[in-house]
């Protein structure tokens, strides 16, 4: 026997991926079925389901509106994350430890106590229904997976740095630009991701506050499912899937992936 | 030399700190502290860990607010100033690299910012790489670097901005010893070339005396002597910088005076010495390497010996406590453990310190 582990070891680990990869591979070979049930493609390949989504506005819509909600609410959490983060990891103030308890709550606090709390809230002051008002609710819950990400980056950075490039006559903004801010895209970026995942995921409380006119994919999925089950839906995962694998090969170039999900900055990639 | 330059220069002070003091709530970090430094020396703040000395240098960087006192450099107020606009260079105990940058680049970081032209740049780049024996390595990063080597960096990118003075926060204390006594050489020399003016915080007294001009001895946020280095080690002035400052038997003794001339009485032995202190007991400290050993004086059983090389370090039993005896090795060996032995000493090279407090 060689290596570290034996062979049950090997065994349990194989058998534990394939039950976790299998309902997706499965997923993706349904989709192929030229049936008109959910039925694995044993009589041929067929395109069918694929032309049928493309030809369901209701799905395309959603999508679009899914991707559009996933691209802003991520991006202003960053931009919210990243400020935050100074504040919490620099500075010891008064009401510190409310602020980050007050930005992770959203983890604890059910979706959908959530989701009622932000139907009642968001029809109040006028953004129900409204593409503001989902992005609201959703800067709000994805929040945390950004913000722990981006402190995490902050604390993994020598604080002298600061004082170093001070020092060397630098003002406070273009320290942020040339030293700090470089040094956290990783934190960022892998915040981005997991931030953006989770929006564009997010069914228990956006059921509650999406309307027939503005539904995110999942929610329609959800909806679509309770009247009709056929293989349109394994499509629209199928399409899901090949997009979450595109992402991963696209920032595997860009950044690395090892290095976003490590957070391990290896400068030497550049030169 | 800059060792002679620092000690006639002496009529301006380059940089003031008056009364300069820092609190933390009740704790009193740095105590009113006055101090003149002067224009081309190379000063160090010696002390044990929480003394204030790198509270003090923070001051001076920018990084600490003073609580209140003042901080003036050539008549200018530097603690209205932000420490981007202060020009000092300063080289931080974890040298504070800039880990995405190669090291041609963290030295040019304070020429960028400083809006200097790409030419300059360059070349002023590649003189303070060379002046920290780095030219070949301006394309490394620093994490590909040695200890050493990034120490250089860091020095290379403080002093390129040609800073009023240089501020070193421990900056050898990561490193190991050989590198440590290799830095301590091409530190003096670099502050040589450069005629930089130089404030050197350390806790290490070897490394404070090899590199310094004057050395200020800190204790709990006051300063407790300054002078050059051989002075404050000849003549301490309290207790503590006596033990702080090498090796030091401290042991209780008595001042008389006989036909007009004051004696310290150790045991049933007198020394001739000219102390200011009035009759009555004192404490006194004397240097192992002034004590030696003789065919009269302190008696004594020699309880250990140890082998340094070119000394040797003795360990003596008398009633007057464990006494420290160095010894030059000059070919034969000491007297061997468990016998006994007389300990003399000259008058003039006891310190005397009031019994007081």
């Amino acid at each position: 026997m060689r290596g570290r582990n034996g062979f049950w070891a090997l065994a349990f680990h194989t058998l534990f991926v394939i039950f976790v990869l299998a309902p997706i591979a499965v997923v993706c070979l349904i989709a192929f079925t030229p049936e008109s049930y959910l039925a694995m493609p044993t009589n041929g390949f067929s395109l069918r389901w694929f032309e049928a989504l493309l030809d369901n506005r209701d799905f395309v819509t959603s999508f679009q509106t899914s991707l559009m909600l996933g691209l802003l609410s991520a991006s202003a959490a960053a931009l919210v994350a990243i400020p935050a983060s100074i504040a919490i990891v620099r500075y010891r103030f008064p009401g510190r430890l409310f602020l980050l308890t007050l930005c992770m709550s959203p983890l604890m606090i059910p979706s959908i106590v959530l989701g009622v709390a932000f139907l009642r809230y968001l029809s109040q002051i006028g953004l129900g229904s409204t593409m503001p008002g989902l992005i609201l609710s959703h800067v709000i819950i994805i929040l945390p997976f950004i913000l722990r990400t981006v402190m995490n980056s902050f604390g993994s950075l020598d604080p002298a740095l600061d004082n170093a490039a001070a020092s060397l006559g630098s003002s406070p903004w273009t320290t942020f630009r040339r030293v700090t801010f470089p040094l956290i895209v990783p934190g960022v970026v892998s915040g981005w991701i997991l931030a953006f995942i989770t929006s564009f995921d997010e069914v228990t409380m956006t059921i509650f506050i999406a309307s027939p006119g503005l539904t995110t994919l999942p929610v329609r999925l959800m909806l679509y499912i309770e009247d009709s089950i056929d293989p349109l839906v394994a499509a629209v995962s199928a399409v899901l899937i090949a997009l979450a694998v595109l992402t991963m090969l696209i920032i595997d170039r860009l950044f690395g992936l090892d290095k976003i999900l490590i957070g391990n900055i290896d400068s030497d990639k550049n030169s | 030399m800059t060792r002679s330059n620092a000690a006639t220069n002496t009529g301006h002070a380059y940089l003031e700190l008056a009364s300069l003091t820092k609190r933390y709530g009740q704790i009193t970090v740095v105590d009113s502290l006055t101090l003149d430094v002067r224009k081309g020396e190379f000063l160090s703040l010696l002390g044990p860990s929480g003394c204030g000395k790198t509270t003090t240098l923070q001051m001076i960087g920018g990084f600490v607010e003073p609580t209140s006192g003042n901080i003036r450099l050539q008549d200018r107020d530097l603690v209205r100033t932000p420490p981007s606009k202060r020009g000092l260079g300063m080289v931080f105990q974890s040298y504070a690299l800039f880990p995405h940058m190669t090291a041609a680049q963290n030295v040019a970081y304070g020429l960028e910012v400083r809006r200097v032209g790409r030419a300059e740049c360059e070349e002023r780049v590649a003189r303070a790489l060379d002046l920290v024996g780095l030219a070949k390595f301006g394309d490394r990063y620093p994490r590909r670097m040695s200890g050493g080597q990034q120490q250089r960096v860091a020095l290379a990118r403080a002093l390129v901005i040609e800073p009023s003075i240089l501020l070193l926060d421990e900056p050898l204390s990561n490193l190991d010893a050989s590198l440590r006594e290799e830095m301590q050489v091409e530190l003096r020399r670099i502050q040589q070339v450069t005629g930089t003016t130089t404030i050197l915080v350390t806790h290490d007294q070897n490394e404070a005396m090899a590199l310094s001009d004057r050395i200020v001895v800190m204790r709990a946020g006051q300063v407790e002597q300054i002078g050059r280095p051989e002075q404050v080690y000849e003549h301490p002035q309290t207790d503590f910088v006596a033990q702080f400052l090498g090796k030091t038997n401290l042991v209780s003794a008595s001042v008389r005076t006989v036909n007009g001339v004051k004696e310290i009485v150790i045991g049933d032995q007198s020394f001739a010495c000219d102390t200011a202190l009035p009759e009555g007991p004192v404490r006194i400290a004397i240097r192992p390497e002034k004590m030696r050993l003789a065919s009269s004086g302190i008696p004594g059983i020699v309880k250990n010996r140890v082998f340094q090389g070119t000394l040797w370090l003795l360990e003596i039993t008398s009633e007057h406590g464990t006494i420290l005896v160095q010894q030059p090795n000059v070919g034969t060996p000491p007297p061997r453990i468990g016998s006994a032995c007389h300990l003399d000493l000259d008058g003039r090279d006891i310190h005397t310190f009031g019994t007081g407090v």
